[in-house]
């Protein structure tokens, strides 16, 4: 799979992809320091690899190390959002 | 009936009908294909020629190394065309675009890159592999045999089910 292509699947490839800022990156990347963000639609930049970043899931920031083949994708689509259904017999447990 | 690459054709279907058999060809680029190896329109199976049959198997087997086809310019507005009775000169059968230059290849030749069969269900898995490997949601989805793309799940889901798998093929 080509990553450029799914950074820019559906998007203008004059705009580019879309990602943010962080202004800690060479800081995290130096300290080993995970970034904490709530950007999800962040797009995973070929720089970010080997950094580690806590992303929000709508509830608690969820750890992902960004590896070469993340890169192109969301930093989204590591942090899960849906938490699979258990049966407990009492509630107060 | 007429075999091509192992898949067989019905003899009674429309040529431009039974292309479709290939996992890969729809209906549009099995139009496409039948203009490119001049096949009409309401040509049957049955009635392929063995040339036809040839060159349909010759482009499939490989699409990607097939030949472009070439571009043929109009004729420039100063173009004279031979007088009637007289011999057409001998390099009017190579056409050159209007600068002179010979004809390019054409660009827009999207028949060359289409994957059939077995290379485009290797594509597949591949593509599945991948997301399962980085663990991303879509990979997780297709490891629990769960719809990827925000479908409901209590009821139906039953493609899903029944195709979304890492090992799909």
């Amino acid at each position: 799979m080509v990553p450029t292509a799914v950074a820019l699947s559906g998007r203008s490839a004059w705009k580019g992809p879309f990602f943010v800022a962080f202004p800690n990156l060479r800081q995290a990347l130096e300290n080993n320091v995970p970034i904490t963000t709530k950007a999800r639609s962040c797009t995973i930049l070929p720089n970010f690899v080997g950094l580690r970043f806590l992303v929000h899931n709508g509830k608690d920031f969820v750890p992902v190390t960004i590896s070469q083949d993340m890169v192109g994708h969301k930093l989204g689509e590591f942090s899960i959002t849906k938490k699979r259904f258990t049966y407990r017999a009492t509630k107060n447990k | 009936m007429v075999h091509i690459l192992g898949v067989l054709l019905p003899d009674t279907q429309l040529a431009k009908f039974a292309l479709t058999h290939f996992y890969g060809i729809g209906h549009k680029t099995a139009h496409r294909l039948c203009a490119r190896v001049q096949i009409h329109e309401t040509c049957k199976v049955r009635d392929l020629t063995s040339n036809q049959i040839t060159a349909l198997t010759a482009f499939l087997s490989s699409p990607s190394t097939q030949p472009s086809l070439p571009r043929y310019t109009l004729a420039t507005s100063n173009y004279v065309p031979p007088r009637v009775g007289e011999p057409v000169p001998e390099n009017a059968a190579t056409i050159t675009s209007a600068d002179g230059a010979p004809v390019k290849e054409s660009l827009g030749d999207r028949l060359r890159n289409i994957k059939i069969e077995s290379e485009l269900r290797r594509e597949i898995r591949e593509n599945i592999a991948h997301q399962r490997m980085i663990g991303s949601y879509v990979g997780r989805r297709h490891a629990m045999g769960l719809p990827v793309r925000g479908q409901n799940t209590q009821t139906n889901a039953k493609t899903a089910k029944k195709l979304n798998r890492v090992e799909r093929y």
